[in-house]
C-alpha cells in the first residue's frame, strides 16, 4: 500500500465532434459557435486519475488549458471526484502549437506541484498529435510512461501496461512520472450524486467556487509570454484540404429499415465485387 | 456514518415527471411567499428531462392555466390547440367518423392542448431552474441521469433512496424529510406493497406511439378510433392527433388484460397504419421516433387506501389518477402535484412529516376532479370486463358494417342478433359509463390472469394495398427509439431460470412463443434454443422501459427496474 498520492490530471475542452454547430462551410471550425465537450481520450486519463486517488485515498487536480468557457469541463471533472480544478486562460494563448502548450502547462505544474503522477489523455480530437503529455514530462523531467492502457500502484511504484507495436510492455516506475491513458484503459465511470450535487452548488455560490476552480494566468505561474501563443509556436499549418474535395466515390446508403437498406445496396452495387469466390 | 455526510434534502423527487414537475413549480411559489427554507432533489432515470417520457397528448389546459396563467405567451411548448375532433369506427378498409350528436362526450376535445409532453417536461424543468434562481431560500439540485433503485426505509418511515451501487455507500443513498414517487410505478409499488396499501390490482394498458412528418398540413385536428386492429377482445384504441410543422402522432392504447397472450403492441401499430386512411396521411411521409409507454387504467377502485406513508406521498400514474374514460393523464397528474404542494408547505412548516400529516394530501385531492372524474368512471372498465360481447361482438359487427358502408345498419345488426341482450347490454353499459347505476366496489383481476394460452384471435383482415416503405419490424422500430445502454446494463430482472423454462413449454405446446416475447415494444424477449432446451434470453440493449413484459409475465417471474447512468432510449420530441 502506498501513501495518499498527490495527483494531476489533465484534461481539454474540444469542439463536440458529433455536432454540426460552428463547422464553416470550408470545413474549419468557428470555435465560438461549436458545440464543446470533454476531449475524448482525456475521459480515460480522469478514470486513470481517479481510480489512482481511490486506491491510494489521495487527491486528484485537473488542469486544463483554454478560454474561459473550459470552467465547463472542470466543473465535469468534479462531478465525476476530481477534487479541485485549474483553468489556464490568457489570451496571450491563442494559436499555441504543442510546444508552447507544453511549455505553459509545465510551468503551472510548477507552481502548482508537486505531484506523485500525471495523468494526460492520449492526445486530443483536435490536434491528435499526441506530443503535449511527452513534452511535459520532458520539461519537468519526470519519467513518462506513454500509451499506458493498464496500471497498478504497489509497493511506492507503478506498474504498467503499455501498448506497444505488436504487443504489450509492462514497465514499472517510481514516482514521480508522467502516465498518457491510451483509450484501451478503463472508461470513465458515471458521474457520482455526491459530485453531481456539489457542482450545483458551486453554481449557485461563486464563493464556493473560487475554492474548487481558480482561473490563472501566465503571470500568475511565472511564464515568459514571448514562448506561449503564436510567438512561442513555430508550427506553421502551411495548408489545409478539406477531405470531401478531393474525391473519391461514396454513396451513403440510408435506408429507412433493414430490409430496405439491403434492397437499396444490392440495387446499388455489383455486391459481387465484394464477395470472394 | 455521521449525518453530516448524509446527502439529504428536505423534499426528494422521485421523476422528473409531469406531477413532480408540477409540484416542484407550485411548492417554490409557496415558499417564495412564506420564507420557508427548502431544498428541494430532483432525480430523473433519463438522461435528460423528457427523454423517458412517452404521452399522446391531449390535455384539458386548466391545470396547465392554474400553474402557469401565461402559458399562451411565456414559450410553454404547445403543438396546437384542438379545432376539430372524431370519434371514428375502424373497419379494416373504411374509417367512419361518427356524427357529432353520437360521439361520446369525453372524445370531444375542441379547445383542449396538443403537447409533446417530453417537450412539456424539458420546458418545465428549465423553467424551475429559473425560477428558483430568484427565491433565496429555496434549492432545487436536478440530477437527470440518476434513477432512484431501491426504497429506505427506518421502521415504518421512508427515509429516502438508494440511487446508486459505488463502493463508498455513503455516495449511494439521498435522504429526505419527505420522499415524493411521480415515478409511474416502477419504484413505488414497493411502497404500494410494503404498506399493503393496494388492496384491488391496477390495470395497465400499454401506448405505443409514432412521430411522422407528413406532406400536409392536419394541425389541430384529433382523431381518437376504435375497431380495426383492436378487434380480438383486447380494449384498446388509436389516436391521431395533428400537429405544427406538419407533423403527426399516431397510436394505439392497448389493454394487458387482454386474453390474448400476443398482442404485439409495436405490430398491432403497423396494422394500424396500414388501414387506407392512415396509408393517406403517412404514404409520402417519414418516421421520426418510435416509444412506448404504460397507462394505468384500474381508476377509483384501482386507487391505494392511502395516498401517502410517513415520509412519502405518491403522485400521479404511480397512484393511478389518469382517467381511461377521457383518455386524461396530464391533468390528473399536475392537479396530484399542485395539490401535494399545499400539503407539503403545511409540513414543512410544522416539521411534521407523518402519514397523518402527509395524508391531507388524500383529502384534498378527494375534492378535486381528479377523485371525483375518477369516480364517475368507476364502472368504465367493468362495463367492458363484465361483458365481452361489447369488444369480441358488437365491435367487430359495427366495424364490419363500416366497411360495408353502412355503419347504421351495424348497429341495427347487433339489436337485431340478439334482440333482448343488446339493448339491455347498451342501457347497462351507458349508465356504467356515466356512473349512475351503482353496482358496488368492483374487484380486478391482475392483467396477466386474463392471458388464455389457448386464446384463438380472430383472423385480422389484412388485404389492404400499403406502401411496405411506411410498416416497419420491431427490430427496425428500436433504432428510432434511439437507446443507449451504457457497458454492463442488467436492468431487468428474471427471477426464475426454470419458470420460464416451464412457461415456455406451456406456450409451444400451443405452438406459441410467451407472452414477455410477443408483447414486448421493442424486441427484448427471446426464446434461445441451447443444447435443446429452449430458454428465455434478452436482449437488455434495445429495451425502451415501457415495463410490458413485468405486467404480462404470467409467472411474475420479470421485473423492470429503473436503468443507471441516464441508459434507455430518448424519446425527447415524441
Ligand atoms: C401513449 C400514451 C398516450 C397518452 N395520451 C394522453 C393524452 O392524450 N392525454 C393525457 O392527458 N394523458 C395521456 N397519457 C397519460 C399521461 O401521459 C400520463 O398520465 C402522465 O404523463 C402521468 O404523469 P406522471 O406525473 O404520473 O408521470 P410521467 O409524466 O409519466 O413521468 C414519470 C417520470 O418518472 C421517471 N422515473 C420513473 N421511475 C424513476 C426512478 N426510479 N428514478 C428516477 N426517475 C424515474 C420517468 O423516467 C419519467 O420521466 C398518455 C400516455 C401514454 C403512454
Ligand atoms: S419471463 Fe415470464 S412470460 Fe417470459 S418466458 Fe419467463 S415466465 Fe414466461
Ligand atoms: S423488455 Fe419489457 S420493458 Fe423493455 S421494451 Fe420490452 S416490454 Fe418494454
Amino acid at each position: 500500500m502506498s501513501g495518499s498520492l498527490n495527483i494531476l490530471v489533465l484534461i481539454k475542452q474540444v469542439p463536440d465532434t458529433s455536432s454540426k454547430a460552428g463547422l464553416n462551410p470550408d470545413g474549419t471550425i468557428d470555435r465560438a459557435k461549436a458545440k464543446r465537450m470533454l476531449n475524448p481520450f482525456d475521459r480515460f486519463a480522469l478514470q486513470a486519475a481517479l481510480h489512482s486517488k481511490k486506491v491510494t485515498n489521495g487527491k486528484v487536480t485537473a488542469l486544463s488549458m483554454g478560454p474561459p468557457p473550459a470552467v465547463e469541463i472542470l466543473l465535469e471533472a468534479i462531478e465525476h471526484g476530481v477534487d479541485k480544478g485549474f483553468l489556464l486562460s490568457d489570451r496571450r494563448l491563442a494559436a499555441s502549437d504543442t510546444l508552447a502548450t507544453a511549455y505553459a502547462l509545465h510551468k503551472v505544474i510548477q507552481h502548482l506541484g508537486p505531484f506523485d503522477l500525471i495523468f494526460t489523455g492520449l492526445q486530443t480530437t483536435d490536434g491528435d498529435t499526441a506530443q503535449v503529455g511527452p513534452q511535459i514530462a520532458e520539461r519537468l523531467n519526470l519519467p513518462q510512461v506513454t500509451y499506458c492502457e493498464d496500471f497498478s500502484i504497489e509497493g511506492g511504484k507503478l506498474h504498467a501496461r503499455r501498448i506497444v507495436e505488436g504487443g504489450h510492455q509492462t514497465v514499472v516506475s517510481e514516482f514521480p512520472a508522467l502516465v498518457t491513458v491510451a483509450n484501451a484503459y478503463h472508461h470513465l465511470e458515471y458521474k457520482t450524486i455526491r459530485g453531481a450535487r456539489l457542482v450545483q452548488e458551486l453554481q449557485r455560490n461563486e464563493e464556493l467556487k473560487a475554492q474548487y476552480i481558480q482561473t490563472i494566468t501566465l503571470d500568475d505561474v511565472g511564464a515568459d509570454p514571448e514562448l506561449c501563443g503564436l510567438k512561442g509556436s513555430p508550427t506553421i499549418v502551411a495548408h489545409t484540404d478539406k477531405v470531401g474535395q478531393i474525391g473519391g466515390r461514396c454513396v451513403m446508403h440510408q435506408g429507412k429499415s433493414i430490409e430496405m437498406l439491403v434492397n437499396e445496396i444490392a440495387a446499388g452495387t455489383n455486391i459481387k465485387e465484394f464477395v470472394r469466390q | 456514518m455521521s449525518d453530516m455526510d448524509k446527502i439529504k434534502y428536505n423534499l426528494l423527487l422521485v421523476g422528473g415527471s409531469s406531477s413532480n414537475l408540477a409540484l416542484a413549480h407550485r411548492l417554490i411559489a409557496l415558499a417564495k411567499a412564506s420564507g420557508q427554507q427548502l431544498s428541494i432533489a430532483i432525480l430523473e432515470k433519463g438522461r435528460e428531462f423528457g427523454s423517458h417520457i412517452v404521452s399522446g397528448a391531449v390535455s384539458n389546459p386548466h391545470v396547465i392555466k392554474k400553474l402557469f396563467p401565461d402559458y399562451m405567451e411565456n414559450g410553454f411548448p404547445i403543438e396546437g390547440v384542438c379545432t376539430e375532433s372524431f370519434f371514428s369506427v375502424m373497419g379494416a378498409y373504411k374509417k367512419w367518423d361518427a356524427p357529432r350528436n353520437l360521439m361520446p362526450a369525453e372524445f370531444k376535445k375542441e379547445g383542449y392542448l396538443i403537447l409533446t409532453l417530453s417537450n412539456v417536461i424539458g420546458w418545465m424543468a428549465n423553467r424551475l431552474k429559473e425560477e428558483v434562481k430568484d427565491i433565496p431560500n429555496v434549492t432545487i439540485d436536478f440530477f437527470p441521469g440518476f434513477s432512484a433503485h431501491e426504497v429506505i426505509y427506518d421502521g415504518s418511515r421512508v427515509m429516502g433512496v438508494r440511487v446508486s451501487h459505488t463502493e463508498n455507500p455513503m455516495d449511494d443513498y439521498i435522504y429526505a424529510d419527505v420522499t415524493v414517487f411521480g415515478d409511474k410505478g416502477f419504484l413505488s409499488q414497493d411502497v404500494l406493497k410494503n404498506f399493503d396499501l393496494r388492496k384491488n390490482a391496477q390495470l395497465w394498458s400499454v401506448g405505443v406511439k409514432e412521430l411522422w412528418e407528413i406532406p400536409q398540413d392536419l394541425s389541430n385536428k384529433v382523431w381518437h378510433t376504435m375497431g380495426y386492429p383492436v378487434l380480438d377482445g383486447t380494449f384498446g384504441g388509436g389516436f391521431v392527433y395533428g400537429m405544427k410543422n406538419n407533423r403527426l402522432t399516431i397510436g394505439l392504447i392497448l389493454s394487458l388484460d387482454s386474453p390474448n397472450p400476443d398482442i404485439n403492441p409495436q405490430q398491432r401499430l403497423q396494422d394500424f397504419k396500414k388501414h387506407p386512411w392512415i396509408q393517406s396521411l403517412i404514404q409520402e411521409g417519414r418516421l421520426i421516433k418510435y416509444g412506448a409507454a404504460l397507462l394505468p387504467e384500474g381508476g377509483y377502485y384501482s386507487l391505494p387506501e392511502k395516498f401517502a406513508v410517513d415520509g412519502a406521498i405518491i403522485v400521479g400514474d404511480a397512484l393511478g389518477t389518469l382517467n381511461q374514460r377521457t383518455l386524461s393523464g396530464v391533468d390528473m397528474a399536475m392537479e396530484c402535484g399542485y395539490q401535494a404542494a399545499e400539503v407539503l408547505i403545511e409540513a414543512f412548516r410544522d416539521g411534521d412529516y407523518s402519514q397523518a400529516k402527509l395524508n391531507q394530501f388524500q383529502k384534498r385531492l378527494n375534492n378535486t376532479f381528479v377523485i371525483k372524474d375518477l369516480y364517475e368512471s368507476r364502472y368504465f372498465r367493468q362495463a367492458f370486463n363484465e361483458n365481452p360481447r361489447l369488444l369480441n361482438s358488437y365491435l367487430p359487427t359495427v366495424a364490419k358494417a363500416v366497411d360495408d358502408g353502412n355503419p347504421m345498419v351495424g348497429m341495427l345488426k347487433v339489436g337485431l342478433s340478439n334482440p333482448f341482450r343488446a339493448p339491455f347490454d347498451g342501457l347497462r353499459v351507458l349508465s356504467l359509463f356515466s356512473g349512475t347505476k351503482d353496482i358496488g366496489p368492483v374487484r380486478y383481476k391482475k392483467c396477466h390472469e386474463h392471458i388464455q394460452p389457448d386464446f384463438q384471435a380472430p383472423a385480422m383482415q389484412n388485404g389492404q394495398p400499403f406502401n411496405k416503405d411506411t410498416i416497419y419490424s420491431r427490430e427496425d422500430a428500436v433504432f428510432y427509439a434511439n437507446t443507449r445502454y451504457h457497458e454492463g446494463n442488467m436492468h431487468i430482472d428474471e427471477f426464475e431460470a426454470t419458470t420460464c423454462m416451464r412457461c415456455i413449454s406451456r406456450y409451444s405446446d400451443q405452438g406459441k412463443l410467451p407472452p414477455c416475447v410477443n408483447d414486448c415494444t421493442a424486441e427484448v424477449h427471446r426464446v434461445d434454443e441451447i443444447d435443446n432446451v429452449r430458454k428465455h434470453g434478452m436482449s437488455l440493449e434495445n429495451c425502451i422501459q415501457c415495463r410490458t413484459c413485468e405486467i404480462v409475465c404470467p409467472e411474475e417471474n420479470l421485473r423492470v427496474n429503473p436503468t443507471a447512468q441516464g441508459s434507455g432510449p430518448d424519446f425527447a420530441g415524441l
